[in-house]
């Protein structure tokens, strides 16, 4: 079978990476000029902000920089990218800190992660309002469908409704043993799980075994709604 | 294991195990195949010590092992240990698995992991009636069919399906439908397999569990293997988990759970439908974060007046007044003053104001049995309800706060009847640092229920402020020790992760047999000491020696709490059971010689006290000797402590 998997043109990631930059640099409500940048340490930034001025994406008026439309809607994709990679990594599979932050480094472009899959990973997550670090992620298109009907793909037990029937997509539990023990109580994906309560306790039906949970463990499965 | 029991078995007698989750009714197979009782009640966990015993099975004499219920065979706490170890080191030559019939899930990973390990057996479906009121149905036919095993059904409390298994416990197989897992497990189980050395249970379910990271096994694999080989399985293992991003254990247990569903896909007819019935709804109300503490408040007040009421003072008064009073002391007094007629001594010893009849054996027979039958009449009805673990639901928060989970209710609760009883119990703990917060807080605030029966009494003759200051105190001593010990002793809270059985109606002849086996525990631990007890006071007060005592502790007992001088002999005897301390208060307390502030002072004091000879000595067998120092060394001056600043604070 012929591989689908040839390189598509890409932008330099050196001007990406500027434009992450000066949304942070923004997010913290600094002046944006050609020192603060500087400060950034980038070999040949001069001609990295030239790119990106004759690009379109951003203006340059003397010392001021300011993002174009063009630029700043591009930036804000960047930065979304950026962190619902570091959301998936941190939170879903449990990678360590340095692992995430660099995995999110180079899943931040968009020849990397297209809208669809971006928007996929988004839902995946439930739509999370911020990064692991607390930063706000931008919102996608699918978002905004959110806040309108669609429910959020996945969700942590503890927020699922009592008495409704929930299948469970992934455990990401804080140690091996806790997941062995669910695991042989039968909570394992794709089980149906149930709940019975919340209080004073969580109590979750699977098969026909009710268990007694902690509210930590309970916050570490995440479900879908069963169709 | 008995001697009686053992003499019938050769060394040729057939070994057959029963294995299966815990509360799924294996215990009460057991009993109903050997004639013999086993603590059986509707709490995962029960059996926490192997029972061995011999079952009569088609004219031949088999030993019968009786294991502690599992999950998985790869082991994760003490129990699932002792069962894998089991199967692993002894041979035996047949299993029962038995399965709870509306949990044929949990129950067939436990049968891929039989079948993994090439033993033979024959699984039986528990419970059938339980299953079928749930609208399950189950085609067993189909499932002997895929499983290529007998499988037959059952409702062993009712007796039923019972004869079948005897038929069938021999033809029982070794199933060829081995499960398979995915490619690259298979292959790396195969090349574990080849260095693993022969064991009672296949090669190939070794492989599988130290891919699944079996700690428990390490040893055994040491004893038997090289470390050059070990360090090559190792290095297997790890370049398979290197595959995935999921801990192996977790990656087989998943497969083992699709292999488990597509058998469901095809033997079950019927799924289980809504729960419904008084039983389910009182399953539903005894947890509800607001009817659930109502229903708790029920359940004391009914435990309080068949104990606290009908125990402590109907059936104390009938015995002690009724019967000891006025028929057998009176007649002792005579009969033995014409016996030892030369010796007033002999006559003391047995008779007298400290003797063992007159005393002791009025005090344990007359006061604390009738209280202890109740109790333990109430807490086997809780047990085999299925209240306890909602119970454990209801205050898992509270026990939180003290370094332990909600599992410690059942200890804690028992520890109301038998402190001593209760702290061998505290083994179904997860981590040793909540065993020992657990073994700390029975041996300080969990008055027994023989104590607790007077200390109500006492109350009772007191103002109703009195009963709230006691429990205020005992229990904030309890929370704050707790919560103090779990954040000063280093180790782990596990995870509060409890099944919850339904609940169910008990039945009358097990509430009796157990009332019965703990009661006769109870005795063998009891009276001894009883007698014991009394004759040190004999001796101490014929010697002459009480009031050396006395004087001695006079700065503490009389100066510090501002008790009578004679409440020291009260805290002496304390020693021995703190329930005939508190007795002692008790009298002091209906003679007068002490008043409110005395009472309610003493009433704390002897509650928080030492823990009584026998929960001492269990705290040194299960706990050792450091922890038991330190506990004993503790509780002391700080039950002291606490009464002088009740003592001081009541007399501002």
């Amino acid at each position: 079978m012929k591989s689908n998997c040839g390189q598509a043109p890409q932008r330099p990631h050196e001007m990406d990476e500027l434009l992450e930059h000066i949304w942070t640099f923004r997010e913290k409500g600094k002046e944006i000029n050609k020192a603060l940048l500087t400060e950034l340490g980038f070999e040949n930034l001069p001609k990295w902000l030239q790119s990106l001025e004759t690009e379109g994406l951003i203006k340059i008026q003397g010392e001021e920089i300011h993002y174009t439309k063009t630029g700043e809607e591009e930036a804000q994709d960047i930065i979304r990218r950026h962190r619902l990679a570091e959301r998936l990594f941190a939170d879903v599979f449990n990678t360590s800190e340095e692992t995430w932050e660099r995995q999110a480094c180079e899943l931040e472009h968009k020849s990397v992660l297209t809208e669809e899959a971006t928007n996929a990973v988004c839902a995946f997550l439930g739509h999370p309002p911020t990064c692991p670090h607390g930063r706000a992620i931008p919102r996608g298109d699918c978002c905004h469908e959110y806040s309108h009907d669609l429910k959020p793909f996945v969700t942590p037990l503890s927020e699922a409704k009592i008495a409704e029937h929930y299948r469970i997509v992934f455990i990401t539990p804080k140690h091996h043993m806790r997941l062995d023990r669910l695991a042989v109580l039968g909570v394992l994906p794709g089980s149906d799980i149930y709940i019975h309560q919340k209080k004073p306790s969580y109590v979750v039906r699977v098969g026909e075994t009710d268990i007694a949970l902690d509210p930590e463990i309970v916050r570490d499965i995440y479900v879908k709604k069963a169709a | 294991m008995d001697d009686k029991q053992t003499e019938v078995l050769s060394d040729k007698s057939p070994k057959v195990a029963l294995v299966g989750n815990p509360n799924v009714g294996k215990s009460v197979i057991f009993g109903f195949l050997t004639g013999r009782y086993v603590t059986v009640s509707n709490y995962p966990g029960t059996t926490v010590e192997v029972t061995r015993g011999v079952a009569d099975i088609e004219g031949q004499k088999v030993a019968l092992i009786d294991t502690p219920g599992v999950n998985s065979l790869v082991p994760m706490s003490e129990d699932e240990q002792v069962t894998r170890n089991i199967l692993l080191h002894e041979k035996v030559d047949s299993i029962v698995q038995v399965a709870d019939a509306k949990n044929l899930r949990r129950a067939l990973l436990i049968s891929v992991q039989l079948i993994e390990m090439g033993l033979p057996f024959l699984l039986t479906l528990n419970m059938e009636d339980e299953a079928a009121s749930l609208g399950m149905e189950i085609d067993k036919n189909k499932l002997s069919e895929i499983l290529q095993l007998p499988v037959t059904g059952a409702i062993a409390i009712q007796k039923k399906g019972l004869k079948e298994i005897r038929k069938k416990i021999f033809s029982s197989k070794v199933s060829p439908n081995q499960m398979r897992y995915s490619p690259d497990i298979e292959a790396v189980a195969d090349k574990i397999e080849k260095l693993l050395p022969t064991a009672p249970i296949s090669r190939r379910s070794l492989a599988l569990m130290v891919l699944s990271g079996d700690k428990s096994l390490f040893d055994w694999l040491h004893a038997k293997l090289s470390d050059e080989v070990i360090r090559q399985i190792d290095h297997i293992r790890g370049e398979l988990s290197g595959k995935f991003h999921e801990p192996l254990a977790y990656v087989i247990n998943k497969q083992r759970m699709k292999w488990v569903e597509s058998i469901l896909e095809k033997v079950v007819i019927k799924e289980a439908g809504a729960r419904s019935g008084l039983l389910a709804w009182i399953g539903s109300v005894s947890m509800h974060p607001v009817w659930g503490l109502f229903f708790m408040l029920a359940v004391l007040v009914i435990v309080y007046y068949f104990v606290g009421y009908f125990g402590a003072q109907t059936a104390v008064g009938w015995l002690e007044n009724g019967l000891f009073n006025t028929y057998i002391n009176p007649w002792a007094k005579t009969f033995f003053a014409k016996i030892f007629y030369f010796s007033p001594f002999l006559q003391d010893i047995i008779v007298g104001p400290y003797g063992v009849l007159t005393m002791a054996l009025t005090y344990s027979l007359a006061i604390i049995f009738p209280i202890v039958i109740t109790f333990f009449i109430a807490f086997s009805i809780m047990e085999d309800s299925g209240y306890l673990p909602r119970l454990a639901i209801m205050l898992n928060r509270i026990f939180r706060m003290m370094g332990l989970n909600g599992k410690a209710v059942v200890p804690m609760v028992l520890g109301l009847g038998c402190d001593t009883m209760a702290t061998m119990t505290a083994r179904i703990m997860d981590t040793k640092k909540e065993r020992i917060i657990l073994t700390l807080l029975l041996a300080l605030g969990v008055p027994c229920s023989a104590q607790l029966g007077i200390v109500l009494g006492m109350l009772g003759a007191l103002p109703l402020w009195a009963t709230f200051l006691w429990f205020g105190v005992v229990g904030g001593a309890l929370v704050l020790v707790g919560f103090l010990a779990s954040q000063i002793m280093p180790g782990q809270r596990s995870d509060f992760m409890m099944e919850i059985p339904p609940i169910r109606k008990p039945t009358g002849l097990n509430i009796l047999t157990k009332t019965f086996a703990r009661l006769e525990w109870y005795l063998i631990e009891v009276v001894p000491l009883f007698v014991v007890g009394t004759l040190v006071l004999f001796f101490l007060d014929r010697f002459k020696v009480l009031p050396v005592i006395q004087r001695a502790a006079a700065p503490l007992v009389v100066n510090f709490l501002h008790l009578p001088v004679e409440a020291t002999e009260a805290f002496l005897i304390g020693f021995l059971r703190r329930d005939y301390g508190a007795t002692h208060f008790f009298d002091l307390f209906r003679e007068g010689k002490l008043d409110a502030i005395q009472a309610i002072v003493s009433l704390i004091v002897m509650t928080l006290f030492v823990p009584c000879l026998a929960n001492t000595l269990m705290i040194l067998k299960e706990r050792g000797l450091k922890t038991m120092i330190a506990i004993v060394g503790f509780i002391y001056p700080f039950a002291f402590l606490v009464g002088g600043i009740i003592n001081w604070g009541l007399r501002l």
